[in-house]
């Protein structure tokens, strides 16, 4: 049975913000569609829409000429729209069985077959009465996939799913994804990965800005024509030039190890390297093999023996991020609202969070707010920041101007090392573009990083050196030219 | 000495008669904590219960009035409560006090008229039976419709928690207001039903108190059972089955202590007063110490508003 379904000239404004702006489009079974755009074009305020979970302000949408009304989202799950939202809307601590029979009025035993059922036919496999807290990412999304197909919907919306998973998972995912479209399920896939899109879908809609943009067929795209609609410029592709071989080493890290306590925490084994001046050492790595661990170890988070980091002549390894940043080195973590900056804290407050000791910041243990405030200012316009309002909580600041922020706070001090993880995780194409420029940038003043990434593509972009860390255990450096993304692939799942 | 082994069922029996009010209370105030609110308004709603039940008796006569009247006022203080803290957004701590703090000045008011005024005789169920098996007799016959309800309570609840949508739907708003919110639950309306369930059991355990275990009006007659009740919710880690267990201790001790206070122990009166509150925290910490346990049964969102985006 063929499935239509139409979005009809539907607005969406919010206070200062054109979240949707006269956007139409038509979808049919069959196919696989993306919906592509950069953080804040709207992509997610429409598919909320189509979920029941945003009431438009203007507009119609209508499913095999049915005009719906989706005041809530139990409309959509009625009208047989199915949705798996970015952040899952699970139950933690209820077992894998209730989070699925929860929406529904059927009785358990049946429920119990038809979940049983659908896991084989897709090949999930779950353990139905542990808690969901339990599950890894693919896991828990495999739930919220499995939540929509008992309900047989008509279509399925998905929203940025590929942002928690392994690119294992992501292949698994897709294979999903096609067969539920080849058994007659609408697929609405979001997502500003250009990759992803090129893969999966047969049919792209771009969104800039609330606006839709363009409407094609993937046959007639590539990654560049889709990545400057979505952009809305032409984008340089970025090239790195061979850097100066220097000899001059900056770093250097001798038997480093770690053994934690915490069961869910990996393990440093004999880690040796060295990074010279003007180098840029590339770490890859699936997430969860250490990297986390590392990072923490190599920024003073975690303390270890003095002697096993050398940097710039002096022995640091007791020293603490505080004490390392004197010596001019300098960190930008993961989690950019959790461990680089306080998300209720403003901008300017967390500007001065990571320099303590200047004295242009605090006198006589006062805050010298005028001081500070004149610096965020700086870094805001020299690092590309697009907020004027630096009393704005850090908190409201989209990933991609958080992440410069940060960057920003980092490098005004100009700092020998830059050490940082998974830098461009989750932000959209432009942002991506400008740290990477930053980061080269960085390297052609003689100065080094260590970029700790999951991103195979971006480490091959960046760096000099790469080694790849697996279960705690770093491979043998290797130089940037020699290496291939199948290589580290191989690498990457433990194989030498 | 001889010891009569009936005399032994009838302390059983009235170590069951105190933990009534803290089982009363603690289940509904369970239900309250496992929807992700947390109502500190137990003692308030508690004596709010006692006064009413007792004033209604005493003045329509009809005890039947008076128990569903007490339930009745536990209700409405507790919307009170829903609706500040549920559609103004009001903190659950702060406006929890204050509905304590509230409760006891008004019933002290309303009160002035009913001290000194004896109660009725309050029917007892089964009162034949009572010496038809020693021992078990006096424990299992001859109570309170209440009574009897009380210790099915925990069992009732369990069952509604685990087997029952309704309790999943409770639980799930507790653990995730948001993506209940998502999945098309009404999280405010569940919330709100939650609230006046607790305040109905409030005001069951406050008239229990003055109709049938004391029968009489005292100010503050309540003495922190309101506050055991709470802790009792926590320490039991939302547990209906360990409510039960800790409710009996703190009841058994309290009354053991009297014994022991009446008999002239050489232990110094404070601590033996004291004696059931340690007791009972210590126990319940003991058996509720596996952490994974108390993170799958701690309601996530507990005491924290809920915002519906939009």
């Amino acid at each position: 049975m063929n499935t239509n379904l139409k979005i009809s000239n539907v607005t969406k404004i919010y206070p200062g913000c054109v979240a949707n702006d006269n956007v139409s489009l038509e979808f049919n079974s069959g196919k696989i569609y993306a919906l592509l755009g950069e953080n804040g074009a709207g992509k997610s305020t429409l598919v909320k829409i189509l979920s029941g979970v945003i009431i438009p302000d203007e507009g119609e949408i209508y499913l095999n000429e049915n005009n719906l009304k989706l005041n809530s989202p139990s409309d959509a799950k009625k009208n047989d729209i199915g949705m798996v939202f970015q952040h899952f809307n699970l139950f933690e601590t209820l077992s894998v069985f209730e989070n699925l029979i929860i929406d529904s009025d059927e009785q358990r035993e049946s429920l119990r077959e038809k979940i049983d059922t659908i896991m084989k036919k897709y090949n999930f496999s779950i353990d139905l009465d542990i808690p969901v807290l339990n599950l890894s990412a693919g896991q828990k999304q495999k739930v919220e996939i499995i939540r929509c197909l008992i309900r047989s919907p008509k279509v399925l919306i998905m929203d940025e799913p590929t942002s928690v998973l392994t690119e294992q998972e992501t292949s698994e995912l897709f294979l999903s994804l096609k067969k539920f479209s080849e058994e007659g399920i609408l697929i609405i896939y979001i997502t500003h990965k250009l990759k992803e899109v090129m893969q999966l879908c047969d049919e792209v809609a771009v969104m800039r800005r609330g606006k839709l943009v363009s409407v094609s067929e993937i046959k007639n795209e590539n990654i560049e024509s889709l990545a400057n609609k979505m952009v809305g410029q032409n984008l340089k592709t970025i090239k790195k030039k061979k850097a100066k071989t220097s000899s001059d080493q900056l770093i250097k890290i001798t038997n480093l190890n770690f053994t934690s306590e915490d069961p869910f925490e990996t393990n440093l084994m004999d880690i040796n390297f060295s990074v010279n001046r003007g180098e840029c050492l590339g770490i890859a790595g699936i997430s969860g093999n250490g990297q986390s661990e590392l990072f923490q170890v190599l920024s003073g988070e975690i303390i270890s023996e003095k002697n096993s980091i050398e940097f710039n002549k002096n022995y640091i390894g007791d020293l603490n991020p505080q004490e390392r940043r004197e010596y001019l080195m300098a960190f930008s973590p993961e989690d950019r609202l959790e461990q680089a900056a306080i998300p209720q804290m403003k901008i300017f407050e967390n500007v001065a969070l990571n320099n303590f000791k200047s004295s242009n910041f605090f006198n006589n243990g006062l805050i010298n707010e005028n001081k500070i405030k004149e610096h965020s200012k700086k870094i805001i316009s020299d690092f590309n920041v697009n907020t004027e309002n630096i009393e704005l909580k850090s908190q409201f600041l989209s990933g991609g101007n958080l992440q410069k922020l940060i960057i920003g706070r980092e490098l005004i001090t100009s700092p020998d090392l830059l050490i940082c993880f998974n830098p461009t995780w989750g932000l959209d194409v432009g942002a991506i573009n400008y740290i990477h420029e930053t980061l080269i940038k960085i390297n052609q003043q003689n100065k080094s990083i260590i970029l700790i990434s999951t991103d195979t593509d971006e480490l091959l972009k960046l760096s000099d050196k790469i080694s790849v860390i697996h279960k705690g255990k770093l491979s043998k450096i290797m130089n940037a030219e020699e290496v291939t993304s199948e290589k580290l692939g191989i690498l990457m799942g433990g194989a030498n | 000495m001889i010891i009569d082994i009936n005399f032994i069922g009838l302390i059983i029996a009235s170590i069951m008669a105190s933990a009534v009010p803290l089982i009363l209370a603690s289940c509904g105030e369970l239900i309250t904590e496992r929807s992700g609110v947390l109502n500190l308004g137990v003692e308030g709603m508690m004596i709010i219960g006692a006064i009413s039940g007792f004033a209604l008796m005493t003045v329509t006569g009809s005890l039947i009035i008076a128990i569903f009247g007490a339930m009745l006022a536990g209700v409405l203080i507790s919307t009170i409560f829903a609706f500040l803290t549920q559609t103004l957004i009001t903190n659950h701590v702060a406006t929890g006090l204050a509905l304590t703090i509230f409760g006891i000045g008004i019933s002290a008011m309303i009160g002035k008229n009913f001290v000194g005024i004896p109660g009725k005789e309050f029917p007892v169920l089964f009162e034949g039976f009572k010496d038809t098996i020693p021992l078990l007799g006096p424990i299992l016959f001859g109570h309170s419709i209440v009574f009897y309800f009380a210790f099915a309570l925990p069992f009732i609840t369990s069952y509604f928690l685990k087997k029952t949508k309704t309790g999943l739907i409770v639980r799930a708003v507790g653990d995730s207001p948001e993506s209940a919110s998502n999945q098309g639950i009404n999280v405010r309306l569940v919330r709100y039903a939650c609230i006046l369930y607790g305040g109905a059991m409030s005001g069951l355990a406050g008239a229990y108190l003055s109709m049938i275990y004391t029968p009489q009006w005292i100010e503050n007659m309540t003495g922190g059972r309101g506050w055991i009740a709470l802790a009792l919710v926590v320490f039991s880690t939302w547990n209906p089955i360990k409510i039960l267990i800790g409710a009996m201790i703190f009841g058994g001790l309290t009354i053991i202590q009297f014994h022991m206070q009446a008999i002239g122990v050489r232990i110094p009166v404070q601590f033996l007063t004291a004696l059931p509150y340690i007791v009972t925290i210590i126990v319940l910490v003991v058996i509720s110490r596996d952490s994974r346990k108390i993170r799958l049964s701690t309601p996530s969102s507990l005491g924290k508003s809920f915002y519906k985006d939009n």
